[in-house]
């Protein structure tokens, strides 16, 4: 019985990780087809259909204009876990990055996949809409998008290059690449998409959306940027280790300082935790060892679409801002406020000479007539 | 000397206009240490805490305030005034006021209460109360008045100016526009007071001011 019992020694090994023996499958499947009324010759079908429907879908990853770090978060996912238990059961069939096939055949896999559908398209990178910035094999990454896009049943936008065009999009951005949302627009193709934003993804937000996806049959709540509310509903700064640092006043006034060493608050190094939305404090990096503050650098606020423009320079409390009509020059917020009150106190002093000498202040008459 | 007085500001206009003073004072300081904070907290101190604490308190203090004056303007007994400050009849005086106020002209025409100049600036004033709240509400991650989620209610703030770093950017600018409102406020009225001798600087604490004498 064993040898045609229909059931795959690696969908087995998966269910006994569960606490299931393979004794205790099939006596259930034994019992389902009891119940049904068939005989015990539709065991093995039974058992085929369960281990069919609990098969996980195919996932498919394209790269774009990006550095691959999400790929590379992605690999490094290596102690046991929720993570590694998605990643095992998954079937990453297509990653340019990772896949041992070349050539043709990859352009076969693909195809495959496409014609079967049904699969969770994973895009890290931002999309150049230049022609002939970024293209894959002869053909513009835009049209290998709108190719792939189409069967696909969830996508996910994976790090901020994929959800709004991260440090490749950057100012002046002469590939003028754009996030896969607007470029779906721009498709105009109308499917939503999760937006993951972080540079590079933290993988365990990227299996969590996975999982809450096969569970549950649906891609979770979103927030107004398209990502999901369970990671990004919350500042880093409401739940950093070092909040008791800045509730109390104490930061860290230079890099190497005693402050530093000390743990204290990052906010005057130009720490943008207090305008990023992310549950980073909490999941942190890398298998949970670390993340950035953590390790003392003041975040940059990647997980805020945009972030490479709007929070430069990193360390800096704000960015600058351009005055108009000086071509080009940045001025800080206060010290344009500050020049306004100077120049208005001059404006004041000159008017309260003008007024004594015209005698307005000591004359005889009053202004109104 | 009581007959040649005149009651300009009953105890409601004033306490609410100190009120409004105070507040914004409060919120200028407080404000700077937020955004760079000059003094660094000793052991068990929750200074930062402490001046975030103020700073909302007075925000919700200069709202009140304005949402009070904005009462009276209409609803007073001793003086409801929202008609003195309508923009069209107000910018029709402004070159005659203006014209005095640089020296080309001698004199100007007696206006009441509020010049055209000083009506405009009023009404630009209370604008600033409502644009710098809604700044504020889209950078407070709590609960605004205990009961709206100031994060979902105001994160329309946020993307319309481009994210929270402008948000903040803004907030700012419009602190400057309130020191510069009150640099130049404080001079007009020690200005008028000088050159009508009216005792308009002193009507703001006493209520009175002196009749003109003609």
């Amino acid at each position: 019985m064993e040898e045609n019992d229909g059931i795959t020694g690696q969908f087995l090994d998966a269910v006994e990780f569960r606490g299931v023996s393979r004794r205790d499958f099939l006596k259930y499947c034994g019992a389902t087809a009891a119940l049904l009324g068939l005989s015990e010759l539709y065991v093995p079908k039974i058992a085929a259909a369960i281990e069919k429907a609990s098969k996980r879908p195919p996932v498919v990853w394209l790269n774009f204009a990006s550095d691959s770090g999400c790929t590379e978060a992605l690999i490094k996912a290596t102690y046991p876990g929720p993570a590694d238990l998605v990643l095992d059961v998954l079937s990453i069939d297509y990653n340019e990055t990772i896949m041992a096939a070349a050539g043709k055949q990859v352009d076969e896999i693909l195809a495959n996949s496409r014609k079967e559908g049904g699969y969770i398209l994973v895009v890290e990178g931002g999309i150049p809409t230049k022609k002939g910035h970024g293209m894959i094999g002869g053909k513009e990454m835009l049209d290998v998008l709108k190719e792939n896009a189409g069967p696909a049943v969830a996508i996910l936008a994976v790090g901020s290059c994929a959800t709004s065009g991260g440090v490749p999009a950057a100012s002046p951005n002469p590939s003028q690449i754009i996030g896969v949302n607007e470029a779906l627009k721009k498709l105009g193709i109308s499917k939503s998409v999760v937006n993951l934003d972080l540079c590079p993804v933290n993988v365990e937000y990227l299996t969590a959306v996975i999982v809450n996806y096969l569970l549950l049959g649906k891609l979770p709540e979103l927030d107004s940027y398209g990502r999901p509310l369970m990671f990004y509903s919350q500042t880093i700064h409401d739940n950093c280790e070092r909040r008791a640092h800045f509730d109390a006043g104490r930061f860290v006034e230079t890099f190497g300082s005693k402050e530093e060493s000390l743990g204290y608050c990052l906010y005057k190094m130009g720490c943008k935790g207090p305008m990023t939305y992310s549950a980073c404090p909490k999941v942190k990096y890398n298998s949970r060892i670390s993340w950035c503050i953590g390790a003392g650098g003041p975040c940059i606020g990647c997980a805020e679409p945009g972030w490479t423009d709007k929070f430069a320079g990193f360390y800096n409390r704000l960015p600058g801002v351009k005055i108009p009509g000086l071509g080009g020059v940045e001025a800080t917020a206060d010290k344009i406020g500050a020049a306004a009150a100077v120049v208005t106190a001059a404006g004041i002093a000159v008017h309260a000479i003008g007024s004594a000498a015209s005698g307005r202040i000591g004359g005889k008459d009053g202004g109104e007539k | 000397m009581q007959n040649d007085m005149k009651y300009e500001w009953n105890l409601a206009f004033r306490i609410d206009h100190w009120v409004r003073f105070l507040s914004i004072v409060m919120l200028v300081f407080t404000g700077f240490y937020i955004h760079w904070p000059f003094m660094s907290g000793g052991p068990g101190s929750f200074l930062m805490a402490w001046m975030r604490f103020f700073h909302f308190v007075c925000a919700y203090t200069l709202i009140l305030g304005l949402v009070v004056r904005i009462y009276l303007a209409f609803n007073s007994r001793f003086s409801s005034d929202w008609k003195d400050f309508s923009i069209t009849k107000n910018l029709a005086g402004v070159p005659d006021i203006l014209g005095y106020y640089i020296f080309v002209k001698g004199s100007h025409k007696d206006y009441g209460r509020y010049n055209p100049l000083q009506a405009l600036a009023y009404l630009a004033m209370a604008f600033m109360v409502i644009f710098v709240s809604l700044t504020g509400a889209a950078l407070y991650k709590g609960s605004l008045f205990g009961f709206i989620n100031a994060a979902g209610s105001f994160g329309w703030v946020s993307r319309m100016l481009g994210g929270e770093s402008y948000v903040r950017i803004w907030h700012i600018f419009s602190m400057w526009i309130f020191i510069i409102f009150i640099i130049v406020h404080a001079y007009m009225s020690v200005l008028i007071s000088a050159s009508n001798k009216d005792k308009t600087l002193t009507s703001i604490f006493t209520g009175y001011k002196l009749k003109k004498s003609a």
